[in-house]
C-alpha cells in the first residue's frame, strides 16, 4: 500500500470503530448511582478478610491468581530482554567513564537516595492499608538505586548494583509467589487460598497472605526493573558496535 | 489428586520451572539445564494426562483461593479445554527435546533463558486454555505474547528476527488493547468478569451497540491470536524468523488458542439471550473461515520459503477450523477438535523437519534446496507423511478431523466441504511439491526469476554452530513419535469418543454455568458421532490424491522465465505485495478487519 493509501484505510476504519464504541458508550450504565455490583461483594469480602485496602484485597487475595499472571508477565519481560540484549557476537565491551557531576546534584543524591528507598519498603509493607503495594512500592525501590546514576555517574550505579545477587532474588521472588499459592492449597484445600492468621484490621500485620504476596512481589518488581534497566542501560552505555566506533558516534 | 489441586498446578508447574532453571542456569551446565527442562514439561504433561482422565468428560472446576465464581476466579477445564492443554504439554516436551543438542543457546549467566521462556510460554496457553475468567484469560494470553515475542527474536545477529519479533508484538498488542476495551464495556454493565456469570447477566438485557461493540472488540484479538485474514499478516513474517522450536509451538498450539478462546466466549458469554444472535455468529466468522482457508492456500502455494510455506498452511487450517467452530453444533466442535489435535502434532513435525535442513544447508529455500537433501533419507520419508497427512490422508487425525468437520458442514451448507477438500490438498500439495524437489531432486531445477518480490529462505543462520557434526537422533526420533501420536489420534477410536464428549460438554452453556456456579450437575446434550464414515474416508483418499497430483504437475512443470501477463497472476502479484512487512498496513488491516466485522454482526441484530 501507499502511505497514503495506508492512511486512508486507517481513518476510514478507524471512524467506523469510534462510531461504534461512542454509541456503545451512551448505552453504559450512568455515572453516580448506588448499583456497584462488583465494587459491594468486594468490600464486604476484602473487610471479612481484615484488609483495609480493597484493592489489595483483589490483587493478592480474591483474584490473586491474576496477580501471578501478571508478575510472571514481568518475569517472562525480565527473561526476554535478558535473551535479546545478551551481547552479540559483534559487540564489544568498553569500560564505562567517569562522569562530572555538579557539586549540588551530588548532593540531592545522596539525601534523597535513602528517602527513597525507605520511601519504597514503606509503600510495599503498607499496601494492605492504604493505596500502594508491591508492583508500586517496588518501582520506588528500582528508582531510588537509579538516583546513583543521575547524582553520580554509571560506574557508582554498578557499584550499588550486584546483578548476580538481583538476578536471583528476582527469580525467587517469582518462584515464591507460585509456592505461597501451593502452600494454601496444602493448608487450606484451595491454590492461593488465604491460611495465614488475619490479624487486627488496620495493623501492619492484618491480611493474612496479602502483605507476604506484596512482599514478594515487591521483591520482584524491585530487582526486575533494575535488572531490566541494567541490560538497556549496559547496551547503551558499555556495549559498542565496530562500526559505529569506526565512526566515532559512540 | 483431585481436580481442584491439579488445574492450578497446570499453571504453577510451569511457572516454577521457569524460575528454577533462570536460577539453575546460572550453575549448571547445558545437559543439566537440558534435563530439568526435560523434567519440567514431562511433569506438566503428567498433570495434564491425569486431568484428562480424571475429569471424565466432565467440567472440572476449582475455586482459587477459595472464592466463588461471583468474587473471584474459577478454573474450569472441560475435555476440549484440557485437551488442549494437553497438546500444548506435548509439544512443549517435544520441543524441549528436539532443542537438547540442537540449539545453540546462551551460555554463563543467562543459561537457562531460552528453557524458561518456553516454560512462561506454556505457562501462559495452559492457563488461557483452562481459565473460566474473562480478565484471567487476557491475562495468560498477555503472558504467552511476552514469552513468544521474545523468543520470537530470539536470533539478535540477524536484524529481520527483530523485525519480525516487533511486528508480531505491537500488531497483538494493539489487539489486546482493543480486547481490554471490550472486556471493560462488558464489565461496566454486568460488573462480572467470570464467563458463566457474564452470560447469565447479558440476558437481563437486549442486543444492543454495546453487546456488538464488547464482542467485536474481545473477538479482535483471538482474531489475530488465531491469523484470520486479514488479522493474519504477522504469522509469515513471525514464523520465518523465529527459532525452529519456537515455530513448532506458535504453528502448533498457539495460533489455535486464538480459535478456542473465540469459541469459548462465544458459547459462555453471548450465545444466550441478550448476546449476538447464532445466524449472526455463524454467517460472519464462516465468511472470516472461508477467506482465511482460500487465501491461506494461495498465498501457501506461491511460496519457496519452507517456514512461510508452512506458516500460510496454518493459516489456511485455522480457515477451516473457524469454519467448523461457526457451526455452532457439538459435530463441528469435536470435528475441530480433533482435526487441531492432530494438525498441531503434523504441524510441529514438519516445522522440526525443515530444521534439519536449516541445520544441514542453513537454508530452507526450496529452490536452492533443489536436489541437495538426497542423502537424508529417512527425513524425507519423514516429510512426505507430514505433507500427506496435512492433505487428510487416512488414518492421520488430520483425516478424521476434517471428515467431522466436513461432515458437520456439508449438513449447513452442501458445497462447504469442497472448501475442505480444497484448503487441505492445496496446502498438502504445497508441502509435497517442496518435498519431491527437495529429498527426490523431481523434475527441472526452478530457475530464478529476478525482480520477483519474493522470499527466497536462502541465507539463513544455521541454528547451531558446530559444522561437521552428525545430525542428533533427536531431531529425527521427535518429529517421526509427533507423527505417529497424529496417526494415534485418528486410528484410536477412544480419543475421538473422549473429544465428542468434550464437545456435548462444550455447547452446553447451561451445563457449564452449573459446573462453575457449584449447582448440581446436568447431563450434557446428545453425544456427537466421532468415528470415521465412508464418505469421510473417501473425502480424505480425495483431498491425498488431488494433492499428489498437483505437486507431481507442479514438479515437472517449467517454470516460465518471464513474469506472466495474465490477469489471474497479476492478482496473485497483487496479493503478495499486500503482504509487505510494513507494520504501518498491517495496522490499517486489522482495523479494516474489526470495522467490517462490526458492520458485519451489526446488521444482521
Amino acid at each position: 500500500m501507499t502511505a497514503r493509501a495506508r492512511l486512508a484505510v486507517f481513518l476510514a476504519a478507524a471512524a467506523v470503530i469510534a462510531a461504534f464504541f461512542t454509541a456503545a458508550c451512551t448505552d453504559l450504565p450512568p455515572f453516580g448511582t448506588d448499583s456497584h455490583p462488583y465494587g459491594e461483594r468486594a468490600v464486604a469480602a476484602a473487610l471479612d478478610r481484615r484488609t483495609a485496602n480493597v484493592v489489595s484485597a483483589v490483587n493478592f487475595d480474591i483474584r490473586a491468581f491474576d496477580t501471578l499472571g501478571e508478575e510472571s508477565i514481568l518475569f517472562g519481560t525480565v527473561l526476554g530482554a535478558t535473551l535479546l540484549l545478551r551481547r552479540a557476537r559483534d559487540e564489544r565491551h568498553r569500560r564505562a567513564e567517569a562522569d562530572r557531576v555538579m557539586p549540588t546534584t551530588r548532593l540531592f543524591g545522596a539525601l534523597l537516595l535513602p528517602v527513597t528507598l525507605v520511601v519504597g519498603v514503606y509503600i510495599v509493607a503498607h499496601g494492605q492499608l492504604s493505596p500502594g503495594g508491591g508492583f508500586q512500592g517496588g518501582v520506588v525501590l528500582a528508582t531510588a538505586l537509579h538516583l546513583a546514576y543521575v547524582a553520580a555517574d554509571y560506574r557508582a550505579l554498578k557499584k550499588l548494583r550486584p546483578l548476580a545477587v538481583l538476578d536471583v532474588a528476582d527469580s525467587l521472588a517469582a518462584a515464591s509467589y507460585s509456592l505461597i499459592g501451593l502452600a494454601g492449597m496444602i493448608a487450606g484445600g484451595a491454590f492461593l487460598k488465604n491460611v495465614l492468621p488475619l490479624g487486627t484490621f488496620n495493623t501492619v500485620t492484618s491480611g493474612g497472605t496479602v502483605p507476604v504476596l506484596n512482599a514478594a512481589v515487591g521483591v520482584e518488581v524491585a530487582c526486575g526493573l533494575i535488572a531490566l534497566l541494567a541490560h538497556f542501560l549496559d547496551q547503551a552505555v558499555e556495549l559498542t558496535d565496530p562500526d559505529q566506533q569506526r565512526y566515532g558516534d559512540t | 489428586m483431585t481436580e481442584a489441586a491439579l488445574l492450578p498446578l497446570a499453571v504453577a508447574v510451569p511457572l516454577l520451572g521457569a524460575a528454577l532453571l533462570a536460577l539453575a542456569g546460572r550453575i549448571l551446565p547445558r545437559t543439566g539445564c537440558d534435563i530439568l527442562a526435560t523434567g519440567c514439561a514431562g511433569a506438566e504433561v503428567v498433570c495434564l494426562v491425569l486431568l484428562w482422565t480424571h475429569s471424565g468428560g466432565r467440567l472440572a472446576t476449582a475455586d482459587l483461593g477459595g472464592w466463588p465464581a461471583r468474587l473471584g476466579i474459577v478454573l474450569a477445564a472441560d475435555p476440549i479445554g484440557a485437551g488442549l492443554a494437553l497438546l500444548v504439554a506435548v509439544l512443549v516436551l517435544a520441543v524441549v527435546v528436539y532443542a537438547w543438542r540442537y540449539f545453540d543457546e546462551p551460555t554463563g549467566e543467562h543459561a537457562g533463558a531460552f528453557p524458561a521462556l518456553i516454560l512462561l510460554f506454556e505457562a501462559g496457553m495452559a492457563g488461557f486454555a483452562l481459565t473460566g475468567d474473562l480478565f484471567n484469560a487476557f491475562v495468560f494470553f498477555e503472558l504467552m505474547g511476552a514469552a513468544a515475542y521474545a523468543l520470537t527474536g530470539y536470533h539478535i545477529e540477524d536484524p529481520r528476527p527483530l523485525h519480525g519479533a516487533l511486528t508480531f508484538g505491537i500488531v497483538t498488542s494493539f489487539a489486546a488493547y482493543c480486547s481490554l476495551l471490550g472486556i471493560g464495556l462488558l464489565y461496566a454493565r454486568t460488573g462480572e468478569l467470570n464467563l458463566a456469570r457474564l452470560g447469565g447477566q447479558l440476558a437481563a438485557h437486549h442486543t444492543d451497540v454495546l453487546t456488538v461493540a464488547a464482542f467485536v472488540l474481545i473477538a479482535t484479538a483471538l482474531l489475530v491470536k488465531a491469523a484470520a485474514v486479514p488479522f493474519h499478516f504477522w504469522l509469515p513474517d513471525a514464523h520465518a524468523v523465529a527459532p525452529t522450536p519456537v515455530c513448532m509451538l506458535m504453528s502448533g498450539a498457539m495460533v489455535e488458542l486464538g480459535v478456542y478462546g473465540i469459541a469459548r466466549v462465544y458459547w459462555t458469554v453471548f450465545s444466550g439471550p441478550g448476546g449476538i444472535p447464532h445466524q449472526a455468529f455463524r454467517t460472519t466468522f464462516t465468511a472470516l473461515g472461508l477467506l482465511t482457508a482460500l487465501l491461506g492456500a494461495l498465498m501457501c502455494w506461491q511460496q519457496r520459503h519452507l517456514k512461510r510455506l508452512l506458516a500460510f498452511s496454518t493459516v489456511s487450517h485455522v480457515g477451516l477450523f473457524l469454519v467448523s467452530v461457526a457451526l455452532l453444533t457439538s459435530d463441528g466442535v469435536v470435528g475441530t477438535a480433533v482435526y487441531v489435535a492432530a494438525h498441531g502434532l503434523v504441524k510441529a513435525a514438519l516445522f522440526a523437519l525443515s530444521g534439519v535442513l536449516l541445520d544441514r544447508f542453513g537454508s530452507v529455500d526450496e529452490h536452492g534446496l533443489h536436489g541437495r537433501g538426497r542423502e537424508l533419507r529417512t527425513v524425507g520419508v519423514l516429510f512426505l507423511a507430514g505433507a500427506l497427512a496435512l492433505a487428510g490422508l487416512p488414518p492421520f487425525g488430520t483425516g478424521l478431523g476434517k471428515a467431522l468437520g466436513e461432515d458437520a458442514a456439508g449438513h449447513w451448507q452442501p458445497w462447504l466441504p469442497a472448501v475442505f477438500v480444497a484448503a487441505s490438498a492445496v496446502t498438502g500439495a504445497a508441502v509435497l511439491r517442496a518435498a519431491l524437489r527437495i529429498f527426490w531432486g523431481a523434475g527441472p531445477v526452478p530457475r530464478n526469476r529476478p525482480g520477483e518480490e519474493e522470499t527466497t529462505g536462502e541465507g539463513e543462520e544455521p541454528e547451531i554452530r558446530s559444522p561437521r557434526r552428525t545430525l542428533p537422533p533427536t531431531m529425527t526420533v521427535v518429529p517421526a513419535a509427533l507423527l505417529a501420536l497424529a496417526a494415534l489420534v485418528g486410528a484410536l477410536p477412544d480419543v475421538a469418543a473422549a473429544l465428542a464428549r468434550g464437545a456435548a460438554v462444550f455447547t452446553d452453556p447451561a451445563g457449564y454455568t452449573a459446573a462453575v456456579l457449584t449447582q448440581p450437575d446436568a447431563p450434557p446434550g446428545p453425544v456427537p458421532a466421532a468415528d470415521w464414515t465412508a464418505t469421510g474416508v473417501l473425502l480424505g483418499l480425495l483431498s491425498a490424491g488431488i494433492a499428489v497430483a498437483l505437486a507431481g504437475t507442479a514438479v515437472h512443470r517449467e517454470i516460465p522465465a518471464r513474469r506472466s501477463r495474465h490477469p489471474a497472476a497479476r492478482a496473485v502479484r497483487a496479493l503478495r505485495r499486500q503482504h509487505s512487512g510494513h507494520l504501518g498496513d498491517y495496522l490499517a488491516w486489522l482495523a479494516l478487519g474489526v470495522a467490517v466485522v462490526c458492520v458485519a454482526i451489526a446488521v444482521q441484530i
